[in-house]
């Protein structure tokens, strides 16, 4: 295993290169993505994310985590899963269920002059 | 039947559909988005990875992030959406255009509009577009609707896993599958080069271990009710050596091998279609050959980049508000694919203004130089460092770079066009 002091990182182009070259030589970090277990058949997943990039080596021991677990409906996206792991936050990346899309009449301005059209959503 | 007027129905809600709606509902046009799924986002929310908005929002975004950035605008903006509605035809009126659609809830909707915008995305090649001898046991599917069946669903398809072809969607499921516990065999990729990006080879493949077998073609599907194996032999000048033939066992087979724009609607709307991009042929307006008609997205040409695709949107959107409010039309040259240009989007430009291109080269080359003449005379110039048909060249020709005697020439007898090459 190479050492801090013995890693030179060459073709780079920017300074960001050279950290990064080093990094991903002794202990590569990667944003790790997946999805947890609802309580919802109609949305059985829910995707998330680490709001930083995490070591690769931690990366299983989190999926562990998130496996064992089963989140409840609703969740925001941004909304906080695990607040630390290996220095990062776990975070919802999507809203779920889905905003309600409101109906023309609600929608205002130019479409309330429609407003006796019905709205063009089928109920949940 | 429920009967609709507004000025411009977008067919899609996906990340095209949903920037184009945007912008002309900020032009002040009345909008209408009809999505065949039971809620916006498109594709964008079974990309749960990361690597989304680099362009648009500096900042790096999963698939389902993204969307939201689009979807909450849209629910404020007073656009109409029309979800779990399948668009089943574009017909022509005296006054503009008619789109019938098919809701779940509705029955039957017409919508009366003078301009429909078409952002229906792509579909993925399958086993019939590549023909894969052997037989057809259960355990064959595009890599994309594992991606849903894993990210949306919540369903795993399979243990072991073979990945034919090395687009970016099959390298990002060769990682997802593994991170929910299968085993993937190896990628097997026709070319000498991965299709996908090289943080992808790196991240999703190289970081599992997950063997990249360039060059080497799948030769024959094996299993009776399921998929048991598949042979892989090496190329030789495009031909498999069948005796260097290996067998690689799994129980799945993913294909990564191409989108292709998804146009039946657009065909039966008498939409004519530019055969290097299999999507519509589109004026400097985005405007297809079809008047009222406009295209974005990957309905159009199948980009690699969502940031490109809101781009592009948001140009035929503006575009498409100014043909709502009567505007003139300007004179447009015709733009034709030169040498080692597989394709290039637009397919016309308007020498008045400034024109954004995107091409599709047919090779992969170091040290380019990127051509543009009009009939034959150079016109501008630009340095690539790199160029290859995964990576799409998005380049800008100014206005004014268009030769005034090119321009009075328009419409041309002589078959004046502009032609982009790489060289």
């Amino acid at each position: 295993m190479a050492r801090a002091g013995e890693v030179k990182v060459t073709g780079n182009r920017c300074s960001r290169g050279e950290t990064y070259g080093k990094e991903e030589v002794l202990a590569p970090r990667r944003i790790l993505t997946a999805v947890v277990p609802t309580d919802s058949p109609r949305f059985p997943c829910a995707p998330v994310r680490t709001d930083r990039a995490i070591g690769r080596a931690v990366v299983p021991q989190l999926l562990r985590e998130l496996y064992a677990r089963r989140v409840s409906l609703p969740v925001r996206q941004g909304q906080v899963f695990i607040e630390d792991f290996d220095g990062a936050r776990v975070v919802f990346t999507r809203t779920l269920p889905p905003d309600e899309i409101p109906s023309v009449g609600e929608a205002g301005t130019e479409a309330e002059r429609e407003d006796e059209i019905p709205r063009l959503q089928k109920a949940p | 039947m429920t009967d609709r007027t507004v000025d411009a129905v977008v067919v899609g809600g996906g990340s095209a559909g949903l920037s184009a709606a945007l912008r002309l509902r900020e032009a002040g046009a009345s909008v209408a988005i009809i999505e065949r799924e039971p809620y916006l986002g498109g594709i964008l929310l079974q990309c749960i990875h990361s690597g989304f908005g680099l362009h648009e929002f500096g900042e790096d975004l999963t698939g389902p992030e993204y969307a939201e950035r689009f979807i909450r605008p849209a629910l404020e903006s007073g656009i109409e959406i029309c979800l779990d509605a399948t668009v089943t035809e574009i017909g022509e009126e005296p006054d503009g255009r008619s789109v019938i659609a098919l809701s779940r809830s509705l029955g039957v909707i017409r919508f009366a509009a003078r301009v429909v915008v078409l952002a229906m995305g792509c579909r993925e090649r399958n086993r019939g577009n590549i023909a894969i001898a052997g037989t057809r046991p259960a355990g064959v599917l595009t890599a994309g609707l594992a991606q849903r069946l894993v990210n949306i669903e919540g369903c795993v398809p399979g243990r072991n896993v073979v990945i034919i072809g090395s687009g970016d969607i099959g390298l990002i499921m060769a990682r997802r599958l593994t991170l929910v516990g299968c085993t993937v065999r190896g990628v097997v990729e026709i070319q000498d080069y991965p299709s996908g990006s090289a943080r992808n080879i790196a991240q999703c493949l190289n970081d599992y271990s997950i063997p990249l077998h360039l060059g080497h073609v799948v030769t024959r599907i094996e299993g009776k009710d399921r998929v048991e194996a598949v042979r892989v032999a090496p190329l030789d000048a495009g031909r498999p050596e069948t005796g260097r033939e290996f067998r690689i066992p799994c129980d799945t087979v993913l294909l990564s091998v191409g989108l292709i724009p998804e146009n039946e609607l657009s065909r039966a709307a008498g939409v004519p279609i530019n055969e290097g991009t299999a999507g519509p042929w589109v004026d400097a307006d985005m405007m297809t050959g079809a008047r009222g008609i406009f295209a974005c997205g990957n309905v159009l040409h199948v980009h690699d980049l969502v940031d490109f695709v809101t781009e592009e949107a948001r140009r035929c959107a503006d575009r498409a508000a100014v043909f709502l409010k009567g505007g003139a039309r300007e004179p447009m040259l015709p733009v034709n694919a030169g040498a080692n240009v597989r394709s290039i989007v637009p397919n016309a430009c308007a020498p008045g203004r400034q024109n954004v291109f995107y091409l599709r080269p047919l090779v992969v080359k170091n040290d380019v130089r990127l051509e543009v003449s009009v009939g034959g005379q150079e016109i501008s110039r630009k340095r690539l460092a790199h160029v290859q048909p995964s990576e799409m060249i998005r380049f800008t020709l100014e206005s004014g770079s268009i030769p005034p005697a090119a321009v009075r020439n328009i419409p041309s007898e002589s078959g004046t066009a502009v032609e982009v090459s790489l060289r």
